[in-house]
């Protein structure tokens, strides 16, 4: 195209003196927080500091019956789990320093991929630990009054079939259809960029 | 290596004449460029000049904007419900201005960035670092984004 020059021309006649100057930016920066990463790290320290206190629990309270034992080291380790998706995953971000669109691309896909992963697999698994981990915990403290036993595990069974038959699969039926709708788009620009 | 305030100055003005160009919205442009600067604040120490300045900063914008069609759902081409007017734009600098940033809105997205880069400028070989395609690919990919764009303005009654 002969014109391209004229082209640039109307190009570069955008207007950007409405940008902000160099030291407000200074400023938005500094006042600038990851919120996305920083809520990954409270998980991470949330779950390693409950992950801490099931193991200081196990070994400074000394349960009488060998079911409480299990029941805290299962809920250790949903903690673990959780924590090490969530490591797993501030891992990627920080090595996406300086990439190209097209490896930018496989990056957005593959965190996809992880986070359809995470709702189908990981999160029956840390959830599965969680539970029973809370189920045989708690034997300990009402197996010797049957009334506090059957209030207990009541509350404690509700609550997991609520969970795992109403609110996973709704919010795994939104999530899923989000991530689906990102993904096609992501595969579409995939495309784009052979 | 120069100061933030430096690239800042230096690079916001052709930052946010490329996130224009990708989503065609002031605000979103706006946002966009600060969202760059944020990220080259954040990461400038961590630089380790394995590419130009230049060619990294770009990339950080170019995916900062990729990354928009996750957030927003005003960037997605195929929800645009902009067509082109059947009439020739008004003369104004400003109306050509429109008129291009709506012909380029019309372009897949991966073709938008690689025109703004043109458009900046950029020699093929940074365009192609910045994208990740081959310096042949990319070749042919500006030539034939120049001739949907010389046949749009032709339609409406430019450059004849």
């Amino acid at each position: 195209m002969d014109n391209l020059n004229d082209l640039k021309a109307i190009w570069l006649s955008a207007k950007t003196d409405d940008l902000p100057s160099s030291t407000e930016m200074l400023r938005i920066v500094k006042r600038f927080r990851d919120q996305k990463l920083r809520k990954k790290w409270m998980v991470i320290i949330m779950a390693i500091a409950l992950a801490a206190l099931m193991i200081a629990a196990i070994l400074f309270n000394k349960p009488t019956l060998v079911t409480t034992y299990i029941g805290q080291v299962l809920a250790a380790s949903a903690c673990v789990v959780l924590a090490v998706s969530n490591i797993r995953s501030i891992g990627r971000f920080y090595k996406l320093n300086d990439c190209s669109n097209k490896e930018f691309i496989a990056f957005l896909e593959q965190t996809r991929l992880n986070q359809l992963y995470f709702y189908k697999n990981t999160q029956v698994w840390g959830m599965g630990l969680s539970s029973t981990g809370l189920l045989l915990y708690s034997y300990e403290f009402v197996y010797q009054n049957m009334l506090w036993c059957i209030i207990t595990y009541s509350l404690v069974v509700v609550y997991i079939l609520v969970f795992f038959f109403v609110v996973r699969p709704r919010g795994y039926k939104k999530e899923a259809k989000k991530l689906n709708a990102t993904m096609e788009k992501l595969k579409e620009l995939s495309n784009q960029i052979k | 290596m120069p100061g933030f305030e430096e690239i800042y100055s230096l690079y916001s003005p052709q930052i946010f004449r490329v996130c224009m160009g990708y989503v065609n919205d002031h605000e979103q442009a706006k946002d966009l460029t600060q969202e760059t600067f944020i990220s080259v604040w954040k990461n400038l120490a961590s630089f380790k000049n394995r590419s130009k300045i230049s060619t990294w900063i770009f990339r950080i914008a170019t995916n900062n904007c990729l990354r928009a069609l996750e957030k927003s759902k005003r960037v997605m081409t195929t929800e645009l419900p902009f067509h082109l007017p059947d009439v020739p734009p008004e003369e104004t600098q400003e109306d050509k201005l429109r008129f291009l940033y709506n012909c380029i809105a019309e372009l897949e997205e991966i073709d938008r960035i690689i025109i703004s880069l043109v458009l900046e400028d950029l020699p093929q070989a940074e365009i192609a670092a910045i994208v990740g395609l081959s310096n042949g690919n990319i070749r042919v990919k500006i030539h034939r984004i120049k001739e949907k764009l010389a046949t749009k303005f032709k339609d409406h009654g430019q450059f004849e």
